[in-house]
């Protein structure tokens, strides 16, 4: 830390009500710390492709080529429509290109390849805690829909 | 004020600066972030700009987790709804409109680009640009709304309100898209409406039929062309609501309770978005975004990508269903 | 090394210790829009406990009322507002903002070494709307106070004529007030560490608000959507809970528990950071087990997420669902287990300080283990088949609720009083408060227990006359905890009037937040400390000056 000028430390008794003198100002700390806050806003002279600002840029070819791959997707998931693959087999085909769009939004568009782990293992760890949430609400009313069944038939049996 | 002061270092000078009422060199000032001590942008409890931006990014991400579980809900709810009864959803998805359903999700495609563009705009400080691709970005937004409008005034107009309001107007069967798809099972549904609407009034007006013989006499046995995809749809069968003669599945009216809220609630995230964007578009046109600062858009950019993300999911599973 | 207390060289400060974040800015205004964590935390605490003393209140109506059998002093709809409103305003305005957002936000960036927290405006924005959710509650309370039970299950809440929608909408507005919070409290932490303060050295407070902050932020948001949803079935009806409408109430509670049960979790975890903080201070000994504890408050948080259904064991719920639920329920005890054999091991052989904040902590080691215990029962499903909607089930949240987070928050009050009032309330009263407080809580709930499992339903007006007996024990229980409140608010006050001036370091704590003066200076600290220690390092190197009534650094010749 700083070396401060080396005063006669007075009793303890003063001092103990305030605040730890080694984390007050001294005179040394200013021009450091105006120097290191200080920085301009105007454009770097590495502009375009820079890892040297705070964070990577996406080039405008990623950019637009992501977009087309949006695009074709979005074009291919409503002509899946038309042929029958059962109603099971539409909904996972619709689910499997839906999350392939979107895994290309989060990753390129939201910037995730470029960023922190950290962000991936929160992005991952909210899915995951949905995925709990709706197996376990669907498991389990599946387990009781027999129940809710036989109750529907014997109420409009006994309205017949 | 305060830097030049230190700067001359006198030891009065700072102790000057520090004791003074008005916010010092590190001083907590409780209108921070613009001008002043630690740099245009840097808000006084932020060292650097580094560290400024990563805490926001890391505070946009958790806020778009909280998102997730938000609408998370909702697909619980659709999910579990659509295991249990999928005739309801067969039967809805004949009223809606795949095509608006497509051009909005191509329109926030592009927002996305425009919004993901603006950010590597801001990046560079390229104002005009950057400003261009704000406005796209909100255009299409405004789009979208417009399009989800004149959607639901359809369904408005049609009858197809959540809960006891849902009285349609036309049965399914009398739909285009269901007569297109399947016209004999149309047809079909036509004679069986005619058939029973001649019973009932035959037993209104004259003696009581001696039974039913005259309803399946008049009718052929009918095939798979014709019966399976109103049984899908719930218009007959076990889960048909009125079990005389082809009406809509019981509680049909839930997937449009759904359809409004999910769309709804998302509609609302968008128009939240668009006020954020014109915010941000007051802002760039100022000049306030550069190397050093461009946050906001990013954070915002952000937002609108997870806006984007949950219609991905959204269109397939109430536009596209089979 | 020793941490940045325990250095033998005293420099003169330069800065004049009148001037404190609470004297800083005059005016009402400056207070509404102070982006101070310090004043937001201290304003959050006057609302927390005006909120604490309404809940208490109702509390007392529904104890009064249950002296008798039949009607004592209301009538059975009104009973049934009096105990909603006291779990609501309870659950949503104090126990869950309680410990983070009162004491949490004055104390973390000062335990830190921040200067504040990440995001000041969310912070204030995250107060601001604990007011308008109150403002909501309240107005359910005027209008026709919601009869649903905290718990609004439907399809009640959907078609009771009780004014469910203001009170489900001002818990929707809390979420989000809770959620900013939490939000705020993680990015601080990763983002605002000082030098030297690695993720190892933080004090256990923070860690145990850090896991809280998780749980918020993953789990809030579904009860808002939950919220919403009802909301809107009763308006629109839907049809998604109403079964008349094709609709599924068992689901409404697996969205309601997906939150609620994570919820209790919020309202614990705080606790176990304050008491992690006091425990070692009072013994003057390092805690044990640093690590284990640390890392099982995020196991807590995470085991929390997959046991919601334990609270659906008999609602309709299938026997499968049922079954996992419950082999997982067994699981938390587990890491609840190793804190609280740690803080145990913590006193053994450590000088033990009986001052306020110790007995309100060893108050908490004893009731909460009772609580937890008995939460394990109820995790047994074929136990539960009998205990569920039974005063035992009752006594079981009010012993870690009232017994573990209440507790635990009183504590933290009294330790960090002298830091951020500047002032010392008289231990003597202190003491007394104390005793009241753990004597009326456990003559209140303990009871219950016997009540649940001898059949006494829960939320019900009448009850057969042989339970009589109990429920008297109860409610003079009841009053007696009321009378320890009283005098706790009553002595607090008045040393806030009329109390001696605190020392930076009354109980001689190594944690950052005993750095500063008492109260604090606006900018907490000028210079990001360097740590080169851990928060319950050098105990050893502070010594109790009578002078200033405080500890201080050991004036050593050569520095251990």
């Amino acid at each position: 830390m700083q070396g401060s000028s080396e005063e006669q430390p007075p009793e303890p008794r003063e001092d103990a009500t305030r605040p730890n003198p080694k984390l007050e100002p001294t005179e040394q700390d200013e021009p450091e710390e105006a120097a290191r806050r200080e920085a301009p806003l105007a454009a770097d002279a590495h502009s375009g492709h820079d890892d040297h600002g705070l964070a990577h840029t996406m080039p405008v070819w990623m950019l637009v080529g992501v977009l087309g791959a949006l695009m074709g997707l979005t074009i291919l998931t409503v002509s899946v429509t038309s042929f029958d693959l059962g109603s099971e087999g539409n909904l996972v085909v619709a689910m499997v290109i839906a999350t392939i769009k979107a895994a290309l939004v989060v990753t390129f568009f939201m910037h995730l390849f470029w960023d922190k782990k950290f962000h991936l293992i929160l992005f991952l760890t909210a899915v995951l805690f949905v995925i709990l949430f709706l197996s376990m609400s669907i498991t389990d009313r599946g387990e009781y829909q027999h129940n809710i069944d036989l109750y529907q038939s014997t109420t409009s049996a006994a309205a017949k | 004020m305060s830097e030049t002061t230190s700067e001359s270092a006198a030891s009065t000078a700072h102790k000057g600066g520090h004791g003074a009422p008005a916010p010092a060199h590190g001083g907590h000032d409780a209108h921070g972030g613009h001008g002043g001590h630690g740099g245009p942008h840097l808000a006084h409890h932020f060292d650097t700009y580094q560290q400024q931006f990563d805490a926001g990014k890391l505070g946009i991400w958790l806020f778009l987790l909280t998102e997730v579980l938000f609408f998370s809900g909702l697909f619980c709810a659709y999910t579990v709804y659509r295991g249990m009864h999928p005739e309801v959803f067969v039967y809805a998805h004949y009223f809606l409109n795949t095509s608006m359903g497509a051009i909005n999700t191509c329109v926030l495609l592009i927002s996305s680009l425009t919004a993901a563009w603006a950010v590597r705009n801001a990046q560079l400080a390229q104002r005009k640009l950057l400003v261009l691709n704000i406005l796209i970005t909100i255009a299409c937004a405004c789009t979208f709304m417009v399009v989800k409008f004149f959607e639901y005034e359809h369904k408005f107009h049609d009858g197809l309100l959540p809960g006891p309001a849902f009285h349609p107007t036309e049965q399914v069967w009398e739909l285009e898209s269901f007569k297109h798809k399947h016209p004999e099972a149309a047809e079909y549904a036509e004679k069986l409406t005619k058939a029973a609407e001649a019973k009932e009034h035959a037993k209104g007006a004259a003696a009581p039929a001696a039974g039913a013989a005259a309803e399946p006499a008049a009718i052929e046995r009918p095939t798979e062309e014709q019966l399976e995809p109103l049984i899908k749809a719930g218009v007959i069968g076990p889960n048909a609501e009125d079990q005389t003669r082809p009406s809509k599945p019981r509680n049909a009216h839930v997937f449009f309770g759904i359809y409004f809220f999910m769309t709804g609630l998302h509609g609302i995230h968008v128009l939240g978005g668009i006020g954020v964007f014109i915010w941000l578009l007051l802002r760039a046109n100022k000049g306030e975004f550069g190397p050093k600062y461009f946050g906001p858009i990013d954070y915002a950019a952000l937002y609108w990508h997870l806006v984007d993300l949950i219609w991905i999911y959204l269109f397939p599973l109430l536009y596209l269903i089979h | 090394m020793a941490s940045p207390s325990a250095t033998a060289d005293v420099v003169a400060p330069r800065s004049s210790s009148s001037d404190n974040y609470l004297t800083h800015d005059k005016g009402v205004l400056s207070w509404i829009f102070t982006l101070d964590h310090k004043r937001i935390g201290v304003m959050y605490l006057c609302s927390v406990l005006f909120a604490f003393a309404l809940g208490g209140f109702f509390a007392l109506l529904v104890r009064t009322e249950l002296l008798t059998p039949g009607k004592t002093i209301i009538d059975h709809d009104t009973y049934n507002q009096m105990f909603t409103l006291h779990g609501a305003i309870m659950v949503f305005l104090v126990i869950i903002p309680g410990i983070p957002a009162a004491l949490g936000n004055i104390i973390m960036p000062l335990q830190l070494g921040a200067k504040d927290v990440a995001f000041p405006r969310m912070n204030l924005a995250s107060y601001h709307l604990w007011i308008v959710g109150a403002v909501f509650m309240l107005t359910s309370l005027a209008i026709n106070a919601v009869d649903t039970g905290w718990t609004f299950y439907t399809p009640y809440s959907t078609t009771t004529s009780t004014a469910v929608v203001p009170a489900a909408f001002g818990a929707f507005i809390l979420g989000f007030s809770s959620i900013f919070t939490g939000l705020n409290f993680i990015v601080t932490m990763h983002k605002m560490r000082p030098p030297g303060m690695t993720w190892f050295r933080l004090p256990l407070f923070c860690w145990a608000l850090y896991s809280t902050a998780l749980i918020q932020v993953l789990a809030t948001p579904v009860i808002g959507i939950t919220l919403l949803m009802m909301i809107i079935e009763r308006t629109v009806h839907i049809g998604i809970f109403d079964p008349t409408l094709g609709g599924d109430p068992v689901l409404f509670q697996h969205f309601f528990w997906f939150y609620s049960h994570p919820a209790v979790y919020i309202m614990i975890v705080p606790a176990f950071g304050v008491i992690g903080e006091i425990i070692p201070v009072f013994s003057r000994k390092r805690i044990f087990g640093y690590k284990f504890i640390a890392i099982s408050s995020l196991a807590i948080a995470f085991l929390g997420f997959l046991v919601w259904g334990h609270h659906m064991f008999v609602s309709g719920q299938s026997v499968l669902a049922g079954t996992i639920f419950s082999a997982i329920t067994f699981l938390i005890a587990i890491p609840t287990a190793i804190k609280v054999f740690n803080w145990i091991t913590t006193m053994y052989k450590g000088v033990i300080h009986l001052d306020t904040p110790m007995l309100y902590a060893l108050a908490f080691l004893w009731v909460f283990t009772i609580g937890g215990l008995t939460g394990v029962f109820l995790a047994v499903m074929s136990v539960d088949v009998h205990l569920h909607d039974t005063y035992f089930v009752v006594a079981h949240f009010h012993y870690v609720m009232m017994g573990g987070a209440i507790t635990a928050f009183m504590g933290g009050l009294h330790y960090w009083w002298p830091k951020f009032t500047g002032k010392v309330y008289d231990e003597k009263f202190g003491r007394f408060g104390a005793l009241l407080v753990f004597i009326g809580l456990n003559v209140t709930f303990f009871p219950q227990f016997i009540l649940g499992s001898r059949g006494m339903p829960r939320r019900y007006y009448n009850y057969l006359p042989e339970f009589q007996p109990l429920h008297v024990l109860s409610t003079l229980g009841a009053y007696t905890l009321g009378l320890g409140f009283l005098l706790t608010a009553f002595y607090l006050w008045k040393s806030i009037k009329n109390g001696k001036k605190a020392s930076a370091n009354p109980w001689g704590g190594a944690t950052l937040e005993w750095q500063c003066s008492s109260p604090p200076p606006y900018y907490n600290f000028h210079k990001a400390p360097v740590v080169t220690a851990g928060p319950y390092d050098g105990y050893e190197n502070l010594m109790y000056d009578e002078a200033i009534q405080g500890y201080v650094p050991r004036k050593s010749a050569s520095s251990t």
